[in-house]
């Protein structure tokens, strides 16, 4: 089978014509379709955001946007986290769907009020009477010196609050429609996008399509062991997969797409058949989802694990500055690949 | 008015400025009968509160404070918002929504506001756009949200943020207030100024008492008054809100009045010796009914009688809330997962493609081709 220059994983021999019409786009293009779209589709959708109408458009995802649906649709927000997230609220209480975008996560931490006290518990505290769709796409950043503000992933901060969703696309076909999925959901969602993301190309339906939440998506078959990758860890999975089975090692990669619901069930299937569990997560590692799927899978099917689960993730530090420091900080693909071809000797 | 102070309220005495103007009768015996319920309501809640210790939840008495909700209740229209803070009794009433789930709603009973879930300082009724929480400043910052939702929506709604002068100590509160200006939207301000947070006066946390001049310099129409005068609280309220129903964006009205009970609970917190009795003495002398009682009086009505009636109406009222309350079923357990979030996507369902990612992989040249 002929294999791709990228990654050297092979592509299947046959062809069949696809009866989805789409297009090829880059993950900033199709959140933007996807927003585009669903302004579109319904007038209640409102974009709030620091810069979203100028032409650099949040790295491209809300580009042409106010030019299309006006300014009072497409807002350009002050500095002020706290009561963007809060309008965001009283937004969907009155019937609309914004989407709020910050193009760091970071920045957002000042509205964790109106996240945790208000967003979070709306639903519940009425009773299931009132429910808030709210987007928040929160953006982490990643190397050039990216430092300790603004580059944190905190997904499971928020996956630990009862009513928040918390999405992870890794993918151009996840970004938009799990956006879309969250517009158009009656549950605050926050979207976790990772700017290395971006410019990553997929194909991508041209119809406004969903991607439901809780659904893991396994991109790549395998006996040997599990991967468990979440967001930007998903291609740095399959790299090192592509790797590893060039050592005859095969793995199998399993995207979490969302890390609230979490989809446990796709894991523990392909644990049972692999009976080796790494879990991938770009975030700091106490306290953090590699632990919580670790402990689903242990609960469920401690029998059939063959070795000890393995965790990639970041150091309990705060991200460095300088390049060099940037290396030994993140995980890279030799370390890595080393560590699961001995996981897959253990046992 | 302006230069109104509390120090200034306490040394001018007992306040003879209500009045009932003529064309203002109507309105007038509206404010009477819905401060004599909503008092009727609390001191019949404080007096059952401990006693009984059926209400297991904490309950902040707005008892001397009533001005500002039967202002509001005269004021809104039903589909207008109203957003306020754990003090949260009066604007519940305000916003008509039924005395009966409020009492149950203490009694954690099924049939309360909220199933038992909220309780005093979190109740809300959605179908009557009224909303409360306890976290300081939080729901005057949702309220920005809705006023944005009623000005897009192009009709004359409006969003009413009611809070006390401690949610002007948060730093959202002045967030909300910049971008309600400079988005012009309908939202009405209406900060309660009892004085204290809890026990901590205002110029303990605040070097000025000048909250409303302070807002004024953020480009929105702001207003000082005495806060316990029903009638001056409504023309004003009357007024911003229409104003703001014509697209003449927000405004900020700044009522001074006073809690006579405890911050929390119906027992006297006077003992921590935050405030002296003298101080609770001369605002009872400002009672907001009593002085528009007066008012009406000398206007030619028998308020007394109308009093006695609405409080005999109060009281029939109340018992048979307690009634209802007490022997109202606790709710069931319920299911966790979809009480927290919603199972249904309606708006999904009806707009977006199913499109299978197994199905659509399997159209591709290579799942494995996608750019990694």
């Amino acid at each position: 089978m002929p294999r791709t220059a990228q990654t050297g994983i092979e592509r299947p021999a046959t062809r069949t014509t696809p009866s989805v019409e789409h297009v090829e786009a880059s993950y900033a293009e199709a959140l933007n379709e996807g927003l585009r779209q669903a302004m579109e589709l319904s007038e209640a959708v409102l974009v709030l955001g620091q810069l979203v109408d100028y032409g650099p458009g949040v790295f491209g995802s809300t580009t042409g946007l106010v030019e299309r649906f006006g300014p009072e649709r497409v807002r350009d927000f002050p500095v002020s986290e706290s009561a963007m997230t809060a309008a965001g609220i009283g937004a969907a209480i009155a019937g609309f769907r914004p989407v709020l975008v910050h193009h760091r996560l970071d920045f957002m931490l000042y509205s964790m009020d109106a996240i945790v006290n208000w967003m979070a518990l709306w639903r519940f505290k009425s009773n299931g009477q009132s429910s808030l769709p709210i987007v928040i796409r929160a953006i982490v950043g990643r190397g050039w010196g990216q430092g300790p503000q603004h580059s944190k992933s905190l997904h499971a901060w928020f996956a630990h609050v009862p009513g928040i969703r918390v999405a992870m696309p890794a993918t151009a076909f996840d970004a938009k429609g799990m956006l879309l999925e969250a517009i158009f959901g009656e549950n605050p969602v926050i979207m976790v996008e990772h700017r290395s993301l971006f410019a990553l190309k997929d194909r991508v339906p041209k119809a406004p399509y969903r991607v439901r939440f809780g659904r893991a998506a396994v991109r790549r078959a395998g006996r040997d062991l599990t991967i468990a990758a979440i967001g930007v860890m998903v291609p740095f999975a399959l790299r090192a997969a592509g790797r590893l089975s060039a050592l005859g090692v095969e793995a199998e990669v399993v995207d979490l797409r969302s890390v609230s619901p979490l989809d446990a069930e796709t894991v523990i299937a392909s644990v049972e058949k692999t009976r080796r569990l790494c879990v991938m997560d770009p975030a700091w590692q106490s306290f953090g989802v590699s632990a919580e799927i670790v402990a689903r899978v242990v609960e469920r099917a401690n029998q059939v694990l063959r070795a000890a689960p393995v965790r990639i993730s970041y150091p309990d530090s705060h991200t460095p500055m300088s390049s060099a420091l940037e290396l030994a900080y993140y995980p890279q693909e030799d370390s890595v690949v080393e560590r699961l071809r001995s996981l897959a000797a253990e046992g | 008015m302006t230069g109104i102070s509390h120090e200034g309220i306490l040394k001018a005495g007992r306040y003879r400025g209500v009045s009932v103007g003529g064309g203002e009768a109507e309105t007038a015996r509206a404010l009477l009968s819905f401060m004599v319920r909503l008092r009727a309501c609390e001191e019949a809640l404080a007096r059952e509160y401990h006693p009984a210790d059926e209400m297991r939840c904490p309950v902040h008495f707005c008892i001397g404070q009533e001005a500002v909700p039967a202002a509001l209740s005269a004021s809104l229209r039903d589909d207008d918002y109203l957003f306020c803070h754990h003090r949260s009794h009066g604007y519940y009433l305000a916003k008509n929504a039924p005395i009966e789930a409020l009492f149950a709603e203490l009694y954690g009973k099924a049939s309360g506001a909220n199933g038992g879930l909220a309780g005093s300082q979190d109740i809300s009724y959605p179908s009557r756009n009224f909303y409360s929480g306890a976290i300081l400043a939080g729901a005057a910052a949702i309220s920005l949200g809705a006023g944005l939702g009623c000005k897009l929506k192009g009709g004359a709604q409006v969003a009413v943020a009611g809070f006390g002068e401690s949610a002007t100590d948060e730093g959202i509160l002045w967030e909300t207030v910049n971008y309600a200006a400079v988005a012009k939207l309908p939202v009405i301000f209406v900060c309660e100024n009892n004085n204290y947070s809890v026990f901590s006066p205002q110029l303990k946390r605040q070097a000025l008492d000048n909250i409303s001049a302070r807002v004024a310099s953020f480009g929105v129409r702001s207003t000082a008054l005495f806060g316990n005068d029903a009638m001056e609280v409504q023309r004003t309220l009357s007024r911003e809100i229409s104003r703001a129903r014509a697209g003449e964006g927000p405004a900020f009205i700044e009522a001074y009045t006073y809690r006579w009970s405890g911050h929390y609970g119906p027992e006297s917190d006077d003992l921590v010796g935050y405030r002296n009795a003298a101080e609770v003495e001369a605002w009872k002398q400002n009672c907001p009914i009593s002085l528009l009682e007066e008012a009406m009086r000398a206007s030619g009505t028998r308020a007394a009688e109308e009093r006695k009636a609405f409080e005999r109406e109060a009281a029939s009222e109340i018992a048979r809330c307690f009634e209802l309350a007490k022997s109202s079923p606790f709710p069931k357990a319920p299911d966790w997962r979809t009480l927290n979030s919603s199972p249904a996507s309606p708006m999904a369902d009806k707009l977006l493609a199913e499109v299978e990612l197994a199905s659509f992989d399997a159209q591709q040249e290579s799942q494995q081709a996608k750019g990694y």
